[in-house]
C-alpha cells in the first residue's frame, strides 16, 4: 500500500505548496526530470507526489484518487458536493489568500448589501423582461450563498470561465460573483464588493480525503505528514 | 426503484375525469429555462439538465405545473380550462427516488376563486380519501392575500412591504427581516460625497443624470442593465426605507398575526377578531377568506380535518393568495395552491387566474403498501 499526495504543478501555489513542505522537512525528489509530474516523499519512498493543477486536487481529494493534497478552499467548496464529508481541512497555509465576493458596479449607488440586491433581484423581471444576470465559474457557492443564505431565489447564472469582472461592463451579465486578493482587478472595472458580499475567505489549504479501507500504515503515513506540517506553520 | 405506473392511476385518472377535467400528456423533456426563470437557479441542482445539439439547456420534466400552462398559452385554447395531468417527475432528492410519479389538475381561467379553490382543496381530498380509505388526513391551509393585507395596512413603505412578501413561508428570512425593521433607522451608507449631497435635497433627476454620467465614463452601456434612472429612484426610495421603522405595537401585530393557527372553521373568527384587536382594516382580503370558507361548505368539504395557519406560505413571486397542503402521518401527500401570476411571467397576453393542487404518488403509495401490509397479518 502506499497513499498520494498531490501538489499544484505550476505557478505561486506550486513554488508555495513546495516551501511549506520543505520547512516542513518533507523534501519533495521528483521522478525523472524537474518538470515530471510524479514524484515521491524523499524520506518516505512510499508516500507518492502528484503535481495536478488546483481543481483536478480538489476532485481527486473528493473521490479518494489523492489522499492529501494542497488547494484552495474555494475550490475545495464549489468542486465538492458534499465537502464536509468528503473532505477533511487539516491545515490553513496562510498563502493564496483571496475572497469570493459578490460585486456589483460601481455605479450602482442604491446596493450597497444582499438586501438591496434582493429587492432589485426581485423587481429585475418585471422592468427587463428577464431575471438579473450573475456572471460566475462559482454556480454550488452563488446558489448557496444567494439562495439558502439570503432568500434571493430569482436570478440567473451565466457561466463564466475567465475574465469574469469585464462581464457586467460588455452586458453579458449584471453582476458577479468571482474570487479576488487584492480587489484591484475589481476596481479597475469600475466593480464594488457588497458590504456583506463576501461569500468565502479563501487561501491554501491542506486537505485530507475522508476515504475508508485505508491501512494502519498508511494512516500512520498521512498522520505524520499533516503533524510535520502543522508543526511547521508554527 | 420501479418505474411502473402505480396500480391506482388509473382511478385517479377516471377520478379526475368526473371532475370536468381534459387529460394532457406533456413530453419528459422541456425546456429547461421557464424552470429555471420561474423557480430560480437554486432548481439547477435538484433537475437533470442537458444541452441539445444547438445549445439549448433541455431538462427532464421537475414538475407539471410550468409545461401545462405553457402548453396552454401555446394552444390558446381559451379559458377556463380544467387539465388533469399523471406522469413521472425527475428531481434530484437527498431522500427517495429520483424519479417519482405525480398526478394533479390546473385549473385555469375560472373567474369566481372562491370556488375554484375549494374544488381544487376539495379534489386533492376526496382523491386521497378515496386512495387512502380510513387513513387519518389533515389538511393546512394558508392565504398570501391575508398575509399581505396585514402587511400593508401596517403603513410600512413599499419597499418593505415587498421585502416582507418575499419572505412569506420563509421563517428564517422573516425573522431576519423583522429584527432589522425593529432597529432605529440608519443612514444610507457608502455614498461618496455628491451622490449623499444630491440624495439629501431629494433630487432625482441630478442624481440620474450624476449616474448617467458616471456610466459613460466608466464604459457602461446604460441600456444593457439598469438604467440612470431606476438606480435614482431606488436610491431615493432606499432613503426611505431606511428611515422606516416598525415600532413595538406594529411589529406585536405582525408577529400575533404570524402565530396564528386555527381549525378552519373557527379561521374567519379568529382573523375578525384579530383585525378588530390590532386595529387595522383588512375586511377585504378577510372577504375573499371567508368566502372560499364558505365555498367549501357548500360542495361538503370536511373542514373538522383542516386547519389554517397563518405562516404558512411558499416564497416563491409567482403564488398569490391559497396554498395548502394535504399530510397523513407527517408526510405531505398533496401540495397546491393559486399562482395568479405565473401564466402572465410565462408569456400569457392576459391575466389568467390559476389554482392547483399535485399529489405525491410515491408517498401515497408507500402509505397504502403499509396498510395492506398491516391488514394481512
Amino acid at each position: 500500500m502506499s497513499v498520494t499526495i498531490a501538489v499544484p504543478s505550476k505557478g505561486r501555489m506550486k513554488d508555495d505548496a513546495t516551501a511549506v513542505f520543505e520547512r516542513a522537512g518533507l523534501k519533495i525528489a521528483s521522478i525523472g526530470n524537474d518538470r515530471s509530474y510524479r514524484g515521491v516523499l524523499k524520506d518516505m519512498p512510499d508516500v507518492e507526489v502528484a503535481y495536478l493543477s488546483a481543481s483536478e486536487i480538489a476532485r481527486e481529494l473528493g473521490n479518494g484518487g489523492v489522499d492529501l493534497g494542497i488547494t484552495g478552499e474555494d475550490l475545495v467548496r464549489e468542486d465538492l458536493g458534499a465537502a464536509e464529508e468528503q473532505v477533511e481541512i487539516c491545515a490553513r497555509l496562510g498563502f493564496g489568500n483571496a475572497d469570493v465576493v459578490v460585486a456589483v458596479p460601481e455605479v450602482w449607488l442604491d446596493v450597497d448589501t444582499m438586501a438591496d440586491l434582493g429587492d432589485v433581484a426581485s423587481h429585475f423581471r418585471s422592468r427587463h423582461g428577464r431575471r438579473l444576470r450573475i456572471a460566475t465559474k462559482y454556480w454550488r457557492l452563488t446558489q448557496q450563498f444567494f439562495s439558502a443564505q439570503h432568500g434571493i431565489q430569482v436570478y440567473r447564472i451565466v457561466e463564466s470561465l475567465g475574465a469574469t469582472e469585464g462581464a457586467p461592463a460588455s452586458g453579458q451579465a449584471d453582476i458577479i460573483v468571482d474570487i479576488t486578493s487584492t480587489g484591484s482587478t475589481l476596481k479597475a472595472n469600475h466593480l464594488k464588493v457588497l458590504s456583506d458580499g463576501v461569500i468565502l475567505n479563501s487561501e491554501a489549504c491542506l486537505v485530507r480525503a475522508r476515504s475508508g479501507g485505508r491501512s494502519p500504515e498508511d494512516e500512520a503515513a498521512l498522520a505524520r505528514i499533516v503533524d510535520s506540517v502543522r508543526g511547521a506553520l508554527g | 426503484m420501479t418505474l411502473k405506473q402505480p396500480e391506482f392511476a388509473d382511478d385517479i385518472l377516471s377520478l379526475f375525469s368526473q371532475r370536468s377535467t381534459q387529460t394532457v400528456d406533456i413530453p419528459v423533456i422541456q425546456p429547461a429555462d421557464p424552470f429555471l426563470d420561474m423557480a430560480g437557479e437554486d432548481l439547477r441542482r435538484r433537475i437533470f439538465l442537458t444541452e441539445s445539439e444547438t445549445g439549448q439547456s433541455l431538462c427532464l420534466r421537475p414538475e407539471f405545473t410550468i409545461p401545462v400552462c405553457l402548453r396552454h398559452i401555446e394552444l390558446a385554447s381559451g379559458t377556463p380550462q380544467r387539465y388533469a395531468y399523471l406522469g413521472q417527475v425527475f428531481r434530484q432528492r437527498r431522500d427517495g427516488g429520483n424519479e417519482f410519479f405525480q398526478a394533479g389538475i390546473e385549473d385555469l381561467g375560472n373567474a369566481d376563486t372562491a370556488a375554484a379553490d375549494a374544488a381544487a382543496i376539495m379534489d386533492a381530498g376526496d382523491t386521497l380519501s378515496v386512495l387512502l380509505p380510513g387513513t387519518a388526513l389533515a389538511t393546512t391551509i394558508g392565504d398570501q392575500t391575508v398575509f399581505e393585507a396585514v402587511v400593508a395596512a401596517l403603513g410600512l413603505p413599499d419597499g418593505w412591504q415587498t421585502r416582507l412578501i418575499r419572505a412569506f413561508g420563509d421563517q428564517d428570512q422573516l425573522d431576519a427581516l423583522l429584527a432589522g425593521l425593529s432597529q432605529p433607522p440608519i443612514d444610507v451608507p457608502g455614498l461618496d460625497d455628491e451622490a449623499a449631497a444630491l440624495l439629501a435635497t431629494g433630487d432625482e433627476a441630478g442624481l440620474a443624470a450624476l449616474i448617467d454620467t458616471r456610466m459613460t465614463a466608466t464604459g457602461y452601456l446604460s441600456n444593457a442593465s439598469r438604467t440612470p434612472a431606476e438606480i435614482a429612484g431606488r436610491l431615493i426610495e432606499k432613503a426611505r426605507l431606511s428611515s422606516a421603522h416598525l415600532d413595538a405595537k406594529a411589529l406585536d401585530v405582525l408577529k400575533t398575526f404570524l402565530a396564528l393557527n386555527a381549525p378552519l372553521a373557527d379561521a374567519p373568527g379568529a382573523l375578525a377578531a384579530f383585525a378588530r384587536i390590532a386595529g387595522i382594516d383588512i375586511s377585504a382580503a378577510l372577504a375573499g377568506f371567508d368566502e372560499r370558507v364558505a365555498a367549501l361548505k357548500d360542495i361538503g368539504f370536511d373542514a373538522s380535518t383542516a386547519r389554517y395557519r397563518a405562516a404558512f406560505g411558499r416564497p416563491l413571486d409567482y403564488y398569490t393568495g391559497l396554498v395548502f397542503e394535504v399530510t397523513a402521518q407527517g408526510s405531505v401527500l398533496a401540495g397546491g395552491g393559486r399562482f395568479d401570476r405565473l401564466l402572465t411571467l410565462l408569456g400569457a397576453r392576459t391575466a389568467i387566474p390559476a389554482v392547483g393542487f399535485s399529489l405525491w404518488l410515491d408517498r401515497i403509495a408507500n402509505m397504502r403498501a403499509q396498510a395492506n401490509g398491516g391488514a394481512g397479518r
